[in-house]
């Protein structure tokens, strides 16, 4: 299987972890992933200042997936998934719409191809390559480990876009987790949002957002919150010790990128997959591996 | 101030709702019965007061102009459960950016995070700046000491292209 790649901003510029996981461990698993050359900014931050251009750059990451011949396309951020899916649903049902962002595509040498097919991390694994070879191509299951998993919002909002998992009871992570030989814990704030969003305007409630779901977490004593979202991560890892003083606690949970997880379990070295760029205590959970 | 206060001197104004519904190219938010389940599981409610539901009933009466100058358009954390969860297939969220659309063609006060977003995508295609990581044990790394691909910037056409996407008139 090979599909093009669109990394978006975040990925790119500081979240890198999440690349280097990504690059590490699809290979392994049969998917080819060519990354798009010139790729821009899929227009999530430019929605809110105006919708037209945020448009058509979603519709600009679909026409350079079209330059590579490959009609499928992964989008591991949960932002970048939401913001290119929404786009392309507003080209179906609006036609002067398409036709307005196709000129504008054409002026820089591009043609939007309403028919590639839109992957995120979760799906990619879970349904296309599946429970059954993930737990085939395992070297290293892991035991005794509980741990929690946290979806984030847009690549599950809205249905009508046509989305990764369940809107109100994502269970694909968690069995994606499971088939590692970890066990996941149900928990009310599962689909608590991790506020990444609110940092453009109010950083303060953003961390407490944060904060206060990484709280309750360690209040459950698991070993780790697993994300696939750079946003998330950002908040959750990056922010973390800034939460601790917007929810007045002491935060130590490790967070780490469920292709960082599964890339231990397919025994890759902990560095390779950026392990060492988590800024949460990772290491009070790699000491909990099997040898 | 609550936002209801804002709205005790204010007059309605059809023509700034009519401008609102015509971005959303969606209609449906007539349609809102004021049953409060977007508001009831609001990520912004508990900390910043957004009522999303309040907004609703607020553009349907014609009180555009003030949301728009409003901060409150600006709690939105975009998680999209009042999109999810209406049992009328309006979406607050959708009003909500709408909202924040009509506030930058009217040049009212824009959280500065977003136009800085837009000016940096103006300037190299991404809307942030490439960071060095300090780790937990104080080692610094870039994209590449960590041996990974170097990013290709777009041609200068991008930037012609996307400024006129961004003058574009929306309606």
């Amino acid at each position: 299987m090979k599909m093009a790649v669109f990394w978006g901003c975040r990925i790119l510029t500081s979240q890198y972890a999440y690349e280097m996981s990504v690059r590490q461990v699809f290979p392994k698993l049969g998917v080819e992933l060519v990354d798009l050359r010139e790729a821009t900014c899929c227009g999530g931050p430019v929605k809110s200042i105006n919708a037209f251009a945020a448009d058509y750059l979603a519709a600009r990451a679909l026409a350079l997936a079209n330059l590579t011949g490959l009609t499928d396309l992964l989008v591991p951020c949960n932002r970048c998934h939401f913001t290119i899916s929404e786009a392309k649903h507003r080209m179906e049902i609006n036609e002067r719409l398409r036709l307005r962002i196709g000129e504008l595509l054409k002026e820089d040498g591009l043609e939007y191809d309403p028919n590639i097919n839109i992957w995120h991390v979760i799906d990619l694994l879970h349904d296309a390559v599946g429970l059954e070879k993930i737990k085939e191509t395992v070297k290293k299951p892991f035991k005794g480990l509980e741990l929690a998993s946290h979806t984030g919002c847009q690549i599950i909002r809205y249905s009508d876009l046509g989305r990764v998992d369940d809107a109100e009871n994502p269970r694909k992570l968690d069995e994606l987790i499971n088939v590692l030989g970890a066990e996941t814990v149900d928990y009310s704030e599962k689909l608590d949002c991790c506020g990444a969003v609110l940092t453009y305007s109010h950083q303060d409630a953003a961390l407490s957002l944060a904060g206060s779901k990484i709280k309750a977490l360690q209040g459950l004593n698991v070993d780790a919150l697993v994300v696939c979202c750079p946003a998330c991560q950002m908040m959750f890892d990056s922010e973390q010790k800034d939460a601790e003083t917007a929810v007045g606690a002491k935060l130590d949970l490790p967070v780490l990128y469920y292709t960082q997880l599964l890339g231990l379990a397919l025994d890759i070295e902990a560095e390779k997959l950026g392990l060492h760029l988590n800024q949460s205590l990772v290491d009070k959970l790699l000491t909990k591996l099997p040898a | 101030m609550s936002l209801i206060d804002l709205m005790s001197m204010a007059k309605p104004e059809k023509e700034s709702m009519r401008k609102v519904l015509a971005k959303l190219g969606r209609s449906e938010f007539i349609d809102c019965f004021q049953c409060l389940k977007c508001t009831s599981g609001c990520t912004a409610l508990k900390l910043l007061e957004l009522k999303p539901h309040e907004i609703m009933k607020l553009v349907r009466l014609g009180f555009v102009n003030e949301l728009a100058a409003s901060e409150i358009i600006w709690t939105c954390a975009t998680c999209l459960k009042c999109v999810q969860r209406c049992p009328q297939k309006g979406s607050p969220y959708h009003v909500i950016m709408a909202l924040r659309n009509l506030a930058v063609e009217r040049e009212a006060k824009v959280p500065e995070a977003y136009l800085k977003a837009v000016s940096q995508i103006l300037e190299n295609g991404l809307s942030q700046t490439i960071q060095k990581i300090t780790t937990r044990k104080m080692e610094t790394f870039d994209r590449t000491s960590l041996k990974l691909p170097k990013i290709s910037a777009p041609k200068e056409s991008f930037q012609t292209v996307f400024l006129k996407a961004l003058e574009e008139k929306q309606e």
